[in-house]
């Protein structure tokens, strides 16, 4: 039926184009209804038990996603602590205030947020940290004393060291961070001085990523594609055959996104990288095809029965890559991750889409093409590149038959290197590390977290089991909540912790006189109520409710990190786990966490597991359909070898070089798993068929290293090097993409060319004796 | 001779509006300062305080509050005992109001055993956390913003309010509706400088209590993080005999029982 279709198109070119035209045009009408969502947040399902407490948190404690402003002055030796600095600081919060999306009355900064201070006569005060910018620099020195004796302000507002003031502005929704962070280095852009500017936080970056991904997707993908197209003009010297798979690899692109849209699946983070994975595979059967036919186009000096010979070699095979393909990337609805569920199908329905269209319109194109077009073809691979790899492929064909046994023990120290290497391999995963380290993310990332306590924050939420009123107005509930932060400071990556007994401590010791010996939680829970409706007597009692609840029946302690890796964000929760488990509360107590620091550590812990099961079922899949293809056990496990080889070889490369595993390197197993089982399926398929006609490996193998291992290495190059330039990529995910890419086509060619003959040439008769499906 | 002079407020407001009109700004100012707070020679009260948060999450304090009216329409002394929640109970605050300075203010926190001078430059925070402000409970000074009248209905005039001196302040000018009839302020309407709406009181309830229109209820809203604190009168009393001498710092350990049963 299929083969019909194939003759179908031959006779009728013009049709599958008027076909093709009109699916275009459908799916171009869908594009504009694009919606975009960049929120890393949606990795989980909107009812995520993590992601339904952390809004429960959020509102509860009226808590927002903020931005942190920092102000940095290195030149002056007070810092920002002098009244230069202060007017600017001052004059910059009221024009962030003002700014649309900023939750103006919960900005944190020197003049909104209130302090508890010693005045005359042994009297206290309650007023604004900075209540008007200072005139002098004694003003300026107290304001900054003052800051440092209070737990809100410490290290969070202000750098120990006095080089810096962090604003931390609130919004109204994360997904406007990048919008409002620039309408914010608008606003510091019309500041002169010695201050310098940074803006950080884990709602920026993600949105900042989420926009540059798009931008970047512009660039990358048509870039990748213009490089294909250089390099496969340069191997078939034709430019209207080589747009060709150029109309595929876009069709796929555009009709897949059309097709995404159209069903109202927004744009994630994710499917903004469908384009870049099925250009190489589009583009890779079409190439098989193309090869082909550049080379066997002498023989019959007629371009219709050229490509119908071409086709009936290559149906089989081209079936089977892109089946497999489709399977490794189908494998991906089963993650737990909806917008990698959205992913995984819709590159798995590209992959049989571009497979449909290499079939029908390649063919199709051909024959439109005027018969004259393919003259000169045959005689120019003679020349140049073609020599070159038919020099090489020499080379490796001798190798494989004369030191196969050198071969296969390389291979099996390699692969127990790499299974040493993949020992090591660290999940890991944090949406600053996005940026390269030169981005300014990445810069004002290092440079705040330097001055202060930590800019990525989590929110451990304690509950009294049954909940009585007042639980955290315990003496003894606060002084067990100060224990466990006194421990939390204690490991490395917990920078600061703000919670109730804080605030409780610094208004009792204030209230008897300032002096620090009664830095204390005081002992009776009439002393702490009575501090606490002290507290309230300020200008923002309600800052309060940020840090436990009006029944005092919950207290929220803030956790500032100085890292928004996964791994340590984990470290801290496993700490809790283990504190709590080994110094039980006074009271029963419930505890959980929220932050977005926290949410990225449960998304990414559901990624992980996902993708290691979604992989190893595709690859036990892709056997089967080895078994399947091949009708043979032993040709379906030597099929598998340089896949395996391959798969542990780049992810041992993760190992040794210390490159985290996370979320794009997770993705890209599958597309791993799809195309590097491509070539052994071509050279088994192939192999079969000729040794078929040849009878004698000796010489099946010389015309293995013809044809089809042209092909594979002219398809290995167009894809590895077309995908370099992602390597200069800004955003870390694309240099990841590249470098797979470039690893996957090459280690997999290689290994494809080498493992498999080395194989076969230990017992050729063994492997084609066995019961196959080959030939027709 | 304070109850004449309301006496010739009442009559006022009875003859109707003839009269009202002739009045000036400055005039209704001064009255209204003076029902809101300066009827009698002093006053107690219980009051109820609810503070109910956006959340909805309620919030009571319950306390007595005694005014002693040193000089009328001038300086004038409160102590305020809490009764309610039961670990702020015999807590006291008190304050000496001061026309031309900053007031005095003390805090007796008996958990802790101490009486704590608060220093008063910024009447400007919130009173026991609620959505009230000090200057809400003892008064602002009338002399602290230019006044307008801004509109005048059937039966309000409508006031504009403008700070002479806006450092400290979280407004840039508020509105006040008082009653032409008994100079009650009704309600009043904070705006910041870009002329939004931020805060708000009303007063819910009003009753005559020995000839004193005297507010029985009244709310107070933050417009801005949403919230808001209803605070109840009861047990008004104008004229009971207060002598200034419990106004003392000596009576905030040691509570005058007779005046708080």
């Amino acid at each position: 039926m299929i083969k019909r279709s194939i003759i179908y198109s031959l006779n009728h070119p013009k049709t599958i184009v008027g076909f093709s035209i009109f699916f275009l045009i459908f799916a171009l009408t869908q594009l504009s209804r694009i919606e975009i969502d960049t929120d890393p947040e949606n990795m989980l399902p909107a009812d995520a038990p993590v992601r339904i407490f952390h809004h429960q948190t959020k509102e509860e404690f009226s808590l927002y996603d903020f931005i942190v402003l920092g102000i940095v002055n290195e030149k002056n030796v007070d810092g920002v602590f002098n009244p230069g600095t202060l007017k600017i600081i001052y004059d910059l919060t009221e024009e962030i205030k003002k700014v649309d999306g900023v939750i103006a009355h919960e900005i944190v900064a020197p003049s909104t947020k209130d302090n508890i201070e010693q005045a005359d006569l042994g009297s206290v005060r309650f007023q604004w940290l900075m209540e008007e910018p200072p005139s002098t620099q004694e003003q300026a020195l107290k304001i900054r004393d003052e800051a440092m004796d209070h737990p809100m302000f410490k290290g969070s507002v202000v750098s120990d060291d006095g080089k810096a003031l962090a604003l931390y502005i609130p919004l109204a929704r994360k997904d406007i961070s990048y919008e409002v962070a620039n309408e914010i280095r608008k606003i510091t852009q019309r500041y002169s001085g010695d201050e310098d500017y940074y803006i950080t936080g884990l709602p920026v970056a993600e949105d900042q990523f989420g926009v540059e991904m798009f931008k970047q997707m512009a660039v990358s993908a048509p870039l990748a594609g213009l490089i294909i197209f250089l390099l496969m003009l340069f191997f078939f010297r034709s430019v209207k055959l080589v747009v060709a798979p150029m109309i595929v690899a876009v069709l796929t692109v555009i009709l897949t996104m059309g097709l995404l849209i159209g069903l109202g699946y927004p744009v994630h983070i994710m499917s903004s990288m469908i384009p870049i994975f099925l250009m190489p595979i589009a583009v890779l059967d079409s190439v098989h095809i193309l090869s082909e036919f550049f080379d066997k186009y002498k023989q019959f000096n007629d371009r219709k029965k050229t490509i119908v010979f071409v086709l009936d070699e290559l149906f089989k095979p081209m079936l089977f890559t892109s089946l497999t393909s489709a399977v490794g990337f189908f494998s991906l609805s089963f993650s737990p991750i909806p917008p990698v569920q959205v992913f995984g199908v819709f590159v798995a329905v590209g992959v049989m889409l571009a497979w449909v269209l290499t079939i029908l319109l390649i063919p199709a194109y051909i024959m439109l093409l005027n018969e004259k077009s393919f003259k000169d073809f045959g005689h120019t691979s003679k020349e140049g590149e073609s020599h070159f790899i038919d020099k090489m492929l020499t080379g490796v064909r001798e190798a494989c038959l004369k030191h196969f046994k050198l071969i296969l023990a390389v291979t099996v120290c390699l692969v127990i290197v790499s299974v040493y290497g993949i020992s090591h391999i660290r999940v890991n995963d944090n949406p600053v590390r996005w940026f390269s380290l030169n981005h300014p993310i990445r810069i004002a990332d290092r440079i705040l977290n330097a001055h202060f306590s930590g800019t990525y924050e989590a929110y451990l939420v304690l509950e009294a089991r049954n909940t009585k009123d007042e639980v955290f107005m315990h003496p003894d509930m606060l002084k067990y909540v100060e224990k466990l932060q006194t421990e939390l400071i204690r490991s490395p990556y917990v920078g600061k912790t703000t919670s109730l007994a804080d605030i409780v401590k610094k208004v009792y010791y204030e209230l008897l006189g300032g002096d620090k010996v009664n830095n204390v939680i005081p002992t009776t829970k009439a002393a702490v109520a009575q501090s606490l409706i002290s507290f309230e007597n300020s200008h923002k009692p309600d800052d309060l409710w940020h840090l436990t609840t009006p029944d005092y029946s919950k207290v929220n302690i803030w956790l500032q990190l100085k890292s928004g890796d996964n791994k340590d964000m984990s470290e801290v929760v496993d700490f809790v786990d283990t504190y709590i488990k080994g110094n039980p509360p006074p009271l029963m107590l419930k505890y959980n966490w929220a932050g977005l620091s926290y949410i990225n550590v449960v998304w990414q812990n559901n990624m992980v597991m996902g993708m290691l099961r979604n992989f190893l079922g595709s690859f036990v899949i892709v056997f089967f359909m080895m078994i399947f293809l091949f009708r043979s056990l032993i040709k379906a496990v030597i099929s598998m070898i340089p896949l395996t080889v391959t798969i542990l070889f780049i992810y041992s490369l993760l190992g040794f070089v210390g490159k985290d595993y996370d979320m794009p390197v997770a993705v890209l197993s599958a597309l791993t798993l799809g195309l590097s089982i491509d070539f052994a399926i071509h050279f088994i398929q192939r192999s079969i068929e000729v040794q078929h006609k040849q009878r004698d490996w000796q010489k099946t193998i010389v015309e293995m290293f013809k044809g089809p291992g042209r092909a594979i290495v002219r398809n290995a190059l167009v894809v590895a090097i077309g995908f370099l330039p992602l390597l200069a990529a800004p955003l870390i995910p694309y240099k990841t993409v590249g470098f797979f890419m470039f690893m996957i086509m090459s280690v997999s060619s290689v290994a494809t060319l080498m493992i498999i003959p080395a194989i076969i040439s230990v017992n050729p008769k063994k492997f084609f004796m066995c019961k196959n499906g080959g030939g027709k | 001779m304070k109850r004449i002079i309301l006496i010739v407020f009442c009559a006022f407001g009875i003859l109707g509006d003839v009269q009202a009109q002739e009045l000036s700004v400055e005039e209704i100012v001064r009255k209204a300062n003076a029902v809101a707070y300066y009827s009698g020679e002093d006053g107690l009260s219980d009051v109820k305080m609810t503070i109910i948060d956006s959340q909805e999450r309620e919030r009571i304090r319950e306390f007595r509050i005694m005014r002693f009216d040193v000089q009328d329409g001038g300086d004038q002394k409160f102590y305020v005992y809490f009764k309610k929640p039961a670990d702020v109970s015999k807590m006291v605050y008190m304050v000496w109001k001061h026309l031309g300075a900053d007031d005095d203010r003390w805090l007796y926190l008996p958990a802790l055993d101490l009486v704590k001078r608060i220093a008063a430059s910024d009447k400007r925070s919130s009173f026991v956390g609620s959505h009230f402000v000090y200057e809400d409970v003892s008064g602002r000074n009338i002399e602290a913003d230019e006044h307008i009248i801004d509109e005048t209905t059937e039966r309000f005039y409508k006031l504009k309010n403008v700070p002479k001196d806006i450092s400290g302040l979280e407004f840039a000018y508020y509105m006040i509706w008082v009653d032409k009839v008994n100079f009650l302020p009704m309600r009043a309407e904070y705006y910041d400088n870009e002329n939004k709406l931020i805060r708000s009181i009303e007063a819910l309830e009003v009753e005559d209590i020995q000839g004193h229109p005297t507010v029985k209820k009244s709310v107070a809203r933050d417009l801005n993080r949403g919230g808001k604190t209803v605070m109840e009168f009861s047990n008004v009393q104008y004229d009971v005999g207060l002598t200034e001498n419990i106004f003392a710092e000596r009576y905030l350990r040691k509570a005058p029982i007779e005046w708080l049963k």
